[in-house]
Order: structure tokens, then sequence, then C-alpha cells
């Protein structure tokens, strides 16, 4: 067993997910970086093996397994080493999925789900804006009544899966007198209006797909509405947590291959009459390293039982985004100054998980706004 | 139908392997396994042939409680049993293995036979081509080495061994013993829900038994790692003079 939480079901997901990602993804991920593109036919296979349906009901054709499984589906999809690839399947199986599963009615689900889980369909959720990325109540996207639908306006950055996906779940502003007065609406790609306007150029998650989206007088149906009118912002922070945690569970899979391919790098380096690993400065770092990442990981496998046994998580898993995402970022600094020349390379492995590594801090939840959340719970 | 596909628990491919300071084992310290690709090959040309004819596939592997692990693959791409015939090591020497398998099969089939036994052409790692045979000869039942196609005949099994520019087409009694080799066929993924049903699935374990058969292992030796160096000539057509003066040095022009 990896853990104290694990179980056979978890430690099935765990080897389903590493071996696929081993045989399927590391030895193609150079080319899809180079194209900015993940395969269409890859994530299909996924879903034909069935592993997009890790969090969707039984009743709707998925395993219905909580967080602990997004927990180690992630922390297994890390080892594969391309975070771009990483990201382009949670984004679709636990951060825009999710709202669908949590929000759906029946005639949405119907539609949805099956194309969810065969990856014929792949999700985005378009919620960050120029002036709103982490406040969502800046949001100046805006939805009005306009007779059996909504008319959309507004624009929306940092989509990731929104260039080449299929459907995004477009939050906008439909109660101009409450700051939170947020509704979800599911609009198809190819929706007249709904437009890419650029396709981003990333520091790194190279072969993620990430949208700049125009919305120009997009028309919906009331079908479209995704859960209840003017309460998206609170539906959509029930999936909060899963989105954080899922962050830091590809940030530690891809910190420990990391420490793994610099342990065996520094152990072969000839330098100084012995091997580099021999040396104290860099064999002690590295133990430190592998500390730390066992740390949060198993603070990361807590915060996700909490949620499982019903318990708030917030502030641990808050605190656990924070942490995380800044112990992989200086794993990955220290596995590249041990990587020497090399580890600053385009052609090296580590080069590029180091620049994969820098936006964990940043999206899902800033560091800074983090800590907040965990602040603001922690008066006496 | 009944099919006993017969796997060997093999490090995988691709590991850097070391040898124990005793020179007598494979040091499994950092080691992933797997089974052996011949008999994935196997496994999965059995899975299909049940999904063609109905009927189960039986998973057998001889050594360690650690070769459950291949066993439950095996039940995750969709054979129906394992067996884990627990011996004290995986290196049991060839004879021995096949006398303990045997009896396994023995014990297993009762008076009802598999109707065809799957191995691997030869293990990945020892390579001996022999346990296979062996069984076949001591349970009396026919055996074609090196197959790349099996199909189910009238009370026949009908198997293929990719010879240059062709095939040999063999047609056995059953029941039939058969060495597949890599290649049969593309072995499937297991499903997510096929690696969690294998998680659940109740192995049967029988206590191997065996006199050593007499082959001895003296040593097992790590050859010096070859250093190679590769020389880019130049891209596109602009190398194509460098390649012409390189294959005029070897004088194959």
């Amino acid at each position: 067993m990896r853990n104290a939480y694990m179980t056979d079901e978890l430690e099935a997901i765990y080897e389903q997910t590493v071996d696929f990602v081993a045989k399927e993804v590391t030895p193609h991920g150079d080319a899809w970086e180079e194209a900015g593109k993940v395969p269409r036919e890859v994530l299909q296979q996924m879903g034909e093996l069935g592993m997009f349906g890790l969090r969707v009901p039984k009743e709707h054709g998925g395993l219905g397994l909580g967080m602990l499984a997004s927990a180690t589906f992630s922390e297994a999809l890390g080892a594969s080493t391309f975070a771009g690839f990483d990201v382009t399947v949670l984004v679709h199986t636990d951060m825009a999925g999710p709202h669908l599963i949590n929000s759906g009615n029946d005639a949405q689900l119907a539609e949805w789900v099956p194309k969810m889980l065969a990856g014929e369909a792949i999700f985005s959720i378009g919620v960050s804006e120029p002036d709103a990325g982490s406040d969502v109540a800046g949001m100046r996207t805006a939805a009005v009544k306009d007779g059996d639908g909504w008319r959309i306006n507004g624009r929306k950055i940092y989509i990731t899966n929104a260039v080449y996906g299929d459907l995004t779940i477009v939050a906008a502003r439909t109660d101009l007198e409450n700051k939170y007065g947020i509704t979800m609406f599911l609009v198809p790609a190819g929706t007249e209006g709904f437009s890419v306007a650029n396709k981003l150029d990333k520091h790194g998650w190279r072969c993620s797909d990430t949208a700049e989206l125009i919305l120009d007088d997009v028309w919906v149906s009331d079908e479209q509405v995704l859960g209840t009118v003017h309460r998206g912002f609170y539906e959509t922070m029930k999936n909060f947590q899963n989105e954080r945690m899922v962050l830091v569970g590809m940030g530690i899979g891809a910190a420990q291959a990391a420490i793994d391919m610099t342990n065996a790098y520094t152990q072969e380096r000839k330098a100084f009459g012995g091997h580099l690993f021999d040396l104290g400065a860099i064999r002690q770092r590295m133990a430190m390293n592998q500390a730390k990442v066992d740390a949060v990981r198993a603070s990361m496998y807590h915060a996700a039982w909490m949620h499982d046994a019903g318990q708030d998580n917030v502030k641990a898993m808050s605190g656990v985004k924070a942490w995380g995402c800044e112990v992989v970022n200086q794993v990955m600094y220290d596995c590249v100054q041990f990587h020497g020349g090399m580890g600053y390379m385009r052609e090296s492995a580590i080069e590029r998980m180091y620049r994969d590594a820098r936006i964990l801090p940043i999206g899902g939840g800033a560091t800074e706004v983090m800590l907040e959340e965990v602040a603001k719970r922690s008066y006496a | 139908m009944k099919i006993l596909c017969c796997v060997k628990r093999v490090p995988a491919p691709g590991a850097k392997i070391n040898v124990t300071a005793d020179g007598q084992d494979v040091d499994a310290a950092h080691l992933g396994f797997t089974m052996s690709p011949h008999e994935e090959c196997a496994v999965e040309g059995a899975v299909q042939l049940i999904e063609e004819h109905g009927g189960e596939v039986t998973v057998l592997t001889l050594g360690t409680g650690d070769a459950e692990e291949q066993l439950r693959y095996a039940v995750s791409v969709g054979a129906t049993h394992g067996v884990l015939v627990e011996a004290d090591t995986i290196q049991w020497d060839p004879q021995r293995t096949a006398q303990a398998i045997t009896a396994a099969v023995q014990e297993l089939e009762g008076d009802e036979p598999f109707d065809l036994i799957m191995f691997g052409n030869e293990s990945a790692d020892a390579g001996g081509f022999q346990v296979g045979i062996r069984i076949a000869m001591a349970l009396g039942r026919p055996i074609v080495q090196g197959i790349k196609g099996v199909e189910i005949g009238d009370d026949t099994i009908i198997a293929r061994r990719e010879i240059d520019g062709g095939f040999e087409v063999y047609e056995l009694p059953s029941p039939a013993v058969l060495g597949i080799k890599e290649g049969l066929n593309l072995p499937r993924y297991p499903t997510m829900k096929g690696r969690l049903a294998s998680k659940k699935v109740e192995l049967n374990s029988i206590t191997a038994s065996a006199a050593e058969g007499g082959q001895v292992r003296v040593k097992l030796h790590r050859p010096e790692e070859t250093v190679s160096e590769t020389v880019i000539l130049g891209m596109g057509a602009e190398a194509a003079a460098a390649v012409v003066d390189v294959l005029d040095e070897l004088g194959v022009l």
C-alpha cells in the first residue's frame, strides 16, 4: 500500500494510470509540446478505458468514487512528466466535469456525460477574465434574459482546453445588484458569436491548449443554464477544493519523478573523483526534497480523506495548495541545479518540468489567496 | 472452452539490471516487474478466443507471492481465474519448474483437461525455451512453438507459425499446447473497471513441489557497459555527401 488511505480500488487507479502514461504519454509528449496540442485520439483512448469516470456517479456510467480517487489519479498522471497533458485531462475530469455532474439536470446529464466519459467531448471551464481571476467578484462577462434564453457578452482568458475542446462551462454575471449573482451556462464550441480570440503562448504546459475567448452576443437557451440562475458562484465553489487538490497531485507526481531522475543522474555523473550524489551538499538537499514531497503528499491525501469523510477541508486543502505548490517549485529548482548545464537545455525533461511547475502556485487559487483562506480560519 | 495460460514474472524491459553480490540472482531492489511479452500476447489471444467461443481462461504462474501482481494484471485484461503455484523463489531450474507446473495442471484439471494450454515461446529473462515443451511431453500432448496465429476448429486447434515469406499451419488435436510468440496480437490495456475487478478476484494457491532438476546456475555476470558515440553528419539533404563518404569508407558502395 502506498499510504494509509489506499484501498485496493485506489491502488488499481494508480497502477492503471501510471502504466498508461508510461506507455502512451511520456514517449510522445515532446511531439505534443511542439504541436501545442494533446491528440484527441489519446483522450478518447483514455475514455474507452474508463479513465474519465472516477468521479461520475455509477448511475451515469462512472465509478462513483470520492476525492481520494482524484488525489490518486492526479498524482499518477504527474508521473508522465508532461504537466500540459496532465492538466488537459484534469480540467476535463476534475475541474469542468464536476460542475456538470453537481449541477446538471437530467437532460443535460443525458446529453453530455456519455460524451465526457468517452472523450468524445472535451470540457473546459470559463471563469477567469482579464480583471477577474481568483477574485470572481470582478467578473464582467454578463448574460441578460432574452426570450427563451440568455444573451451573453464578454471575454474569458486563460481557459484550458477551450481552443480544441467541445464544451465550455461559462460563468456570467446575471444579477447586477449582487456581486456574487453569477450563472453558469453550457456553451458548445461552434455556438454563434462564441470564438477563440487567441491561442495563448505560455511559459510551460506547452501541449495544453489555452484560449482567450470572446462571447459576442452569444444566445443560449434556458436549457443551457447549468444549475440555478444567480447561484453559479456558490455552485462553482463546491468544486474548489477538488480543483486545488488535483493541481497539487499532478505537481507531487511530477516532483517525485524529478527527484527520481535527478538522483539517478547525480549517481551516474562523475565529478571530483566520485559521483555528484556522493557530495553532501547534493545528497542532503535531495533527501530534504524527498522529505518535503512525502509530507505534501501525506497532507494532500489527508485533506482528500477529510472531504470523503464528510468533514470541512477548506483550511486543510488551502494550506496544502499553498505549501505544496511552493514545494514543487523548490524541488524543480534544485533538480535543474543538480543537472548542471544539461538542466538548462531544452532537450532535458527537467528543464520542461521546471517551466511547467511555475503555474502551480498561480492557477486554481494563487498561494496568497490560499494563505488567506487558512488565515481567516485561524482566529482563536 | 477451457484455456490455461502459463506466465512468468520477469523484470520490466528497459530496466537497468544489477546482479546480487553472490552472482546468483537479479537484484530486484529497484526493479519493476511484468510478465514476458510473449505471454502477454498469449493471455490476450486466450481472452479473444473465449470472447469468440465462450469459456474460461485460467492464468497460472510459479513463484513467490509477489507474482500475484502478474496474475491480477491478467485478470484485469480479461482472464477469469488466477493460480499461484507457490515456490520459495522464481528461479527454479526448468526441469523442476516443469514438474511443479505439470503437477499443478493435473490437480486443476482432474478429469476435465484444458482444451488448450498456452506458454510464451520463451521467458523474457532466462530464455530457456524448455518449460512448455517439458510440460507438453509430461502431459502427453502435442506442442508447437513459435506460434503467431491461433484458431479453433472442430475438436482441433489450428496454429500458424511464421516462416520466411509465409506461415506453416498446424492442426493439433485438442487438448494441445502452444508456445506463443510476441506479435500474435496487440495486447489490450486493462480498463479501469478491469483493474478494479482484478484487485477483488480471489486467487487460487497451490504449493509447488518438485525435486531439483540438475541444471545448476554457476554465476550471473553483468557485461561491462559499452559506450557508443553518435555523430550527427548534418540535417536533411545537406547530410547526403557526408553519408556517402561514410558508406565509401565502409566499402559498401
